[in-house]
């Protein structure tokens, strides 16, 4: 799903983010990216979603290699993963009804497919009662679920989520992380980027760590990789 | 692009217009001042035109005969006029005929110039010669003087010289302002767009991990400079084309000279409106546009 061949990215004025990192994400796989805030978590996220190029390696997303993509193929590469942001970025003048729809307008799908779609992501997180709510109305788990809910409306292979521990309660980051379980158990990656040890530590998954933009370590630790789920169209 | 999303964009687009209508009201009253002016040249230029034509159709060149003439050097005047190339119309008036137009001309004190019949007359046989283009002028006159038997030659100089000279610095100015006010203009939507655009960072920044193409993302900002640019274009049309058809109106009751001048030149309303209307609503669209173009581009890089 996810390939980075000895990937390096340094920046305009000579800070270096990533050094060499290669790694592999399998299809179906849970991963936490565990790091401390500076350690390349950022860019590690820039470029799976391809908003910045590697300075040199190869980046590969679902077989397509990101560090050769034409600039107008990114959103349709965009359109293949689902990212909660930390800050949710939900816009505050619509619904959350609204705020998941704004996704799909926005990619050309038509109305029809919007009205059904919407509910039903709706109703996969759990907030179905809530759709007409506006973001200043719901909880910040709430809000995050309606982010979840947006990351998940065009059927993604790949969900990032970027610190969901981060602005909510942690009795709230647990619900998120079964929510996030719960996807990854359909058979969609599921890449979580965090810093706190606590959380990677919690589940048993495969923790991918950071430090100064090397990877210092890779605990494989997959007994729940995606390659024996189902297959259950989501 | 389905068309029910560009139906959803394009409403975005009048939708944010709205939001922020008082940037909006700006640019629009901006735009409309700048095509207003531009207007006004261009009409202004226009008539300028049609007052070069009427001036070229009235260039009327005067060509006395030598007194002594007889019938022969007549005759050889008459065709080493006939000759001369770029001349519309020659028409001879003798002494007598001379005499009858100053007599017209002078209504009821024509007996005055009974004194003048005959062996007294003092006006000069002439030509009335029309030029077929006043530009031609320096070159034709020559040609007329050195005729021999042509005695003078009356030109016209000074208001044709004057009014090929006012033509050319309007058409610069007009030039000049349209470009300078286009500018301006650009620039205004441009800062008007921007803040929208700034205003809807986050929206865009969304839109660009949702994956929505930069087509996409621009359409809502491309309507919304575009009406902005439509809407100052309606404006202004309306308000120059009033201005115009006032000063079609109150032109018959000018004085004199200029009511009749103004009245053989001015274009009427029916040759005007329609490439007014146009010209203000394509240049209001394309810098609406322009300024869009310009103010979008630093916020699609994510």
């Amino acid at each position: 799903m996810i390939v980075f061949d000895r990937v390096s990215k340094v920046y305009p004025g000579g800070n270096t983010a990533l050094k060499n990192v290669s790694l592999h994400i399998q299809k179906g796989e849970f991963v936490f990216v565990l790091g401390h805030s500076g350690a390349g978590k950022s860019t590690f996220l820039k470029l799976i979603l391809r908003e910045e190029k590697a300075t040199s390696g190869r980046v590969f997303v679902n077989g397509k290699d990101l560090t050769r993509m034409k600039e107008k193929d990114v959103p349709y590469l965009r359109r293949n993963m689902g990212v909660v942001f930390q800050d949710f970025r939900l816009i505050p003048s619509m619904t959350a009804y609204e705020n998941v729809a704004f996704a799909m307008r926005v990619t050309n799908i038509p109305e029809k497919k919007i009205a059904s779609r919407v509910p039903y992501v709706f109703s996969l997180v759990g907030l179905s009662e809530k759709m007409d709510k506006y973001p200043d109305e719901l909880s910040g788990g709430e809000q995050q679920r309606v982010a979840l809910a947006r990351a998940l409306v065009h059927s993604p292979q790949l969900i990032i989520a970027d610190e969901p521990t981060g602005n909510i309660d942690p009795e709230l980051s647990v619900e998120m992380m079964e929510l996030l379980s719960a996807i990854n158990s359909v058979g969609i990656t599921v890449v979580v980027v965090t810093h706190e040890h606590e959380l990677a530590r919690h589940f048993s998954k495969r923790v991918i760590t950071i430090d100064h933009g090397n990877v210092i370590g890779d605990s494989q630790n997959r007994q729940d990789a995606g390659e024996d789920a189902g297959e259950v169209i989501l | 692009m389905k068309w029910s999303s560009f139906k959803y964009l394009a409403r975005q687009g009048l939708h944010n217009m709205i939001n922020n209508r008082l940037m909006s009201f700006a640019s629009v009253g901006v735009l409309t001042v700048c095509l207003i002016i531009t207007g006004v040249a261009g009409l202004f230029t226009a008539n300028m035109n049609s007052l070069m034509l009427y001036l070229r159709s009235q260039n009327e060149v005067v060509v006395y005969l030598d007194e002594n003439l007889d019938e022969t050097g007549l005759a050889s005047v008459d065709s080493a006029l006939r000759s001369i190339s770029g001349l519309k119309e020659v028409t001879y008036v003798s002494k007598d005929e001379a005499l009858d137009l100053m007599r017209d001309s002078m209504g009821d004190k024509a007996d005055l110039f009974d004194v003048f019949e005959g062996e007294e007359n003092p006006f000069l046989a002439n030509y009335k010669v029309v030029l077929q283009d006043v530009g031609q002028m320096d070159e034709i006159v020559p040609q007329l003087e050195s005729i021999s038997g042509v005695v003078d030659v009356n030109v016209p100089t000074g208001l044709s010289d004057l009014v090929v000279n006012i033509h050319k610095a309007v058409t610069v100015i007009s030039v000049g302002l349209v470009v300078v006010l286009g500018f301006v203009s650009i620039v205004v939507i441009s800062n008007t767009i921007r803040l929208t655009v700034f205003a809807r960072r986050k929206e865009i920044n969304i839109m660009k991990y949702v994956g929505a193409t930069n087509g996409f993302i621009r359409l809502p900002f491309f309507v919304e400079g575009i009406a902005v640019g439509l809407i100052a274009g309606l404006i202004s049309s309306a308000i120059v084309l009033g201005g115009y058809q006032l000063l079609i109106i109150y032109s018959v009751d000018f004085p004199a000279f200029w009511g009749a001048i103004l009245n053989d030149v001015l274009l009427g309303m029916g040759q005007v409106w329609w490439k007014v209307l146009i010209a203000f609503l394509a240049f209001g669209s394309l810098i609406g546009s322009v300024g869009t173009a310009t103010s979008i581009r630093k916020y699609l890089h994510v």
